[in-house]
């Protein structure tokens, strides 16, 4: 599974340029299920389950990661940029990129040269710029276009009983449904592995009309906050303590049934506990009539950073936790 | 060693406190050249003698900026001090390596959105805790005193620039070892030359002073890096990444030795840039000028962009020509005649 994980953080898949990304689930579930893709780029996959299931059922996990999109370069042959999903100004400085193969890095003006007001505050994120190395506009026109996209460095890296990379957020969900559909399964079932989430949960909308399910499971990773100094009210979530559950998020308010049942399974998990963020859900939920919809989310600190980190406890519970409510759902227990 | 393939080697090792990897590697470099000998701390220097006994300190720090622990938390949540200036805005979910009994990877906590608010003030490091992931752990491994350092591995950018961690000052001990090289080469030298490794620059220039009382030099360079250019950053405080090495003017330099060394760049067809300072250069210059009775000082400055950063940029060529400016200077006797 970790090996498996480490494959997919390694791709580069900003949102709107999964290609990479997409390239390798398709050749991990090659021979395990039927699929297609959709004129967006997400896979839909139909996997052959031992049973004919009593609710039609897909699960969801996207593949994008959040990132930068070049928008122009300077005439010192500086590469100008914004923003692909939310990125906080704090993740963005002195950070080593990658665009086209190439290694660049964010620059800008060293504390020295900074007065004492503008060394605690942000500076502004338009003012950034990557720094690949060209001397000109023209040497850095020869590597890059506006419009390529860019990603932050962070190398899978194992810390204590955690995993630390770029892109936990969502190829941990991406990792959970390959070994879903490469595995035997109870009942059929449709897997979909969406683009563009973080722009806005397009990808899945499309993906969702298209597989028109009775019920939806969406697989993610959502932010824990159980650091230092913060009060356990505030924390959402923990590491070590089973994937989170979601009654209630800014897209979403979730099946009930669904959210009872997977805390009542017995496989280690926790409800969140915060009202905050969303995924794919809220655009699966709203699909055509309405689909009822579940999500399993692995903790994940420093989410939307290059240096995310999870439990791998977590992530294999969430597994777990998956096919217990895929099989649940389908066999249409929760009727 | 091509210099770029050392560069690469003394940044990726540490030199921080009892963190010794980069001072040995570079005294090891340079006991190919000359004996090596310690100072304090991780200080290493060696002397290669010359036909006068007119010596010429030539000095590089071997220390670089990083962390040092200061508590454990049971949750494994640790508390640091900064070892020299630090941006702290960029150090959130910066990973790190904790030097403590054992190398563990670890990585700075970035508040989530929800609870820091719109307007964050990064005015304490004591605030920006580091997480282990060990848990309660992490005492057994980690003690207050133990270095934490930067992880970027250094890399390839395009037109033959470089970035990586710990370029300042490791860009200058590169061209340390490799003058050293390049000298123990060329046979008998006019002068006596003294490579100096000092420890403790980033904290306010201090390994240099006990090793110049030491070695007590007739004169000093200082070789480090200076501010490069990039949007923001005024042409009149930056160098020109690429457009050669910067030769110090300032009032606590020694102008025959500025101009010297200009003269040297300009008969050898070296290119060099000039780095006008206007009291102190806030360099080890600063101290060596004024170790002992006093010391003839000059600096030189290899102009690096995002200086304090895991992201710091030089262009390779600037070190050549570095090196190309101080071999040729002091084969011309260096300030001897100045």
């Amino acid at each position: 599974m970790l090996d498996l994980l480490q494959k997919l953080c390694e791709q580069n898949g900003v949102s709107g340029r999964e290609d990479a990304v997409r390239d390798l689930i398709i050749s991990e579930i090659t021979g395990h299920c039927e699929y297609s893709v959709d004129p967006l780029g997400n896979i839909i996959a139909f996997k052959k389950g031992k049973n004919r299931p009593s609710k039609r059922v897909m699960v969801d996990a996207h593949m994008d990661e959040v990132g930068l999109i070049i928008t122009a370069v300077t005439e010192e042959g500086f590469l100008k940029f914004r923003t692909v999903g939310g990125i906080n100004t704090e993740i963005l400085l002195f950070r080593r990129v990658t665009v086209n193969g190439l290694s660049g890095v964010i620059g800008g003006k060293p504390i020295h040269l900074l007065d004492d007001a503008d060394r605690k505050k942000l500076p502004k994120a338009e003012s950034l710029y990557i720094d690949i190395g060209a001397a000109s506009k023209e040497e850095a026109l020869a590597l890059v276009s506006p419009g390529d996209t860019a990603v932050l460095d962070g190398a899978f890296t194992a810390i204590g009983d955690k995993i630390r990379s770029k892109a936990l957020d969502d190829r941990i969900g991406c990792a959970i449904l390959i070994r879903l559909l490469q595995q035997e399964a109870a009942y059929d079932f449709h897997a979909v592995f969406s683009v563009q989430e973080e722009i806005g949960l397009r990808g899945a909308k499309a993906a969702a009309f298209t597989v028109a399910p009775d019920a939806a499971v969406v697989l993610e990773a959502t932010t824990a906050a159980d650091l230092a100094g913060v009060e356990p009210e505030n924390r959402v979530c923990r590491l070590g303590a089973g994937p989170a559950v979601s009654f209630m998020d800014k897209a979403t308010v979730y099946d009930r049934a669904f959210y009872e049942a997977a805390l009542a399974g017995g496989i280690p998990c926790q409800p969140k506990m915060a009202v905050a963020g969303g995924n794919n859900a809220g655009a699966v939920h709203l699909t055509r009539g309405g689909i009822r919809t579940l999500a399993i989310s692995v903790p994940c600190r420093y989410i939307h950073s290059p240096s995310c980190v999870c439990s791998i406890n977590d992530i294999e519970n969430a597994q777990k936790l998956a096919r217990f409510m895929l099989e649940r759902i389908a066999s249409g227990a929760l009727s | 060693m091509k210099l770029q393939t050392l560069l690469f080697e003394l940044s990726r090792s540490d030199a921080l406190g009892n963190v010794a990897d980069a001072a040995e590697l570079a005294a090891g470099v340079l006991a190919e050249s000359v004996p090596v000998e310690r100072g304090t701390g991780l200080t290493r220097w060696g002397v290669l003698k010359g036909e006068s006994d007119y010596t010429v300190l030539i000095d590089a720090h071997i220390d670089q900026v990083g962390m040092v622990v200061t508590a454990v938390d049971d949750e494994g949540f640790l508390t640091v001090a900064g070892v020299g200036g630090l941006d702290l805005r960029a150090l959130p979910a910066r990973p790190v390596t904790v030097h403590g009994k054992q190398k563990l990877p670890a990585v700075f906590c970035s508040t989530p959105p929800h609870l820091s608010g719109e307007e964050k003030e990064y005015g304490n490091i004591a605030d920006i805790k580091l997480d282990t992931g060990l848990g309660a752990g992490a005492k057994e491994i980690v003690s207050p005193g133990d270095m934490v350092t930067f992880t970027a591995e250094p890399a390839v950018l395009a037109g033959g620039r470089v970035t990586g961690r710990s370029f300042d000052d490791r860009a200058g001990v590169a061209c340390v070892l490799e003058l050293a090289r390049r000298l123990k080469m060329a046979g008998t030298l006019p002068v006596t030359v003294c490579f100096l490794l000092s420890d403790g620059e980033e904290l306010g220039l201090r390994g240099v002073r006990p090793a110049a009382y030491t070695l007590a030099p007739q004169e000093a360079v200082a070789i480090d890096v200076t501010f490069g250019d990039g949007p923001g950053i005024a042409p009149e405080e930056s160098g020109r990444l690429g457009k050669g090495p910067m030769i110090g003017f300032s009032p606590s330099l020694d102008h025959a030795l500025s101009k010297k060394l200009t003269a040297t760049a300009e008969q050898n067809h070296i290119p060099y840039q000039i780095e006008v300072m206007g009291n102190t250069t806030g360099t080890n210059a600063d101290q060596l000028g004024v170790t002992r009775g006093g010391v003839k000082t000059a600096t030189i400055s290899i102009p690096l962009r995002n200086m304090h950063t895991e992201a710091e940029v030089v262009d390779m060529v600037d070190l050549e020509h570095t090196c190309d400016l101080l071999e040729a200077y002091i084969l011309a006797g260096g300030g001897l005649h100045a």
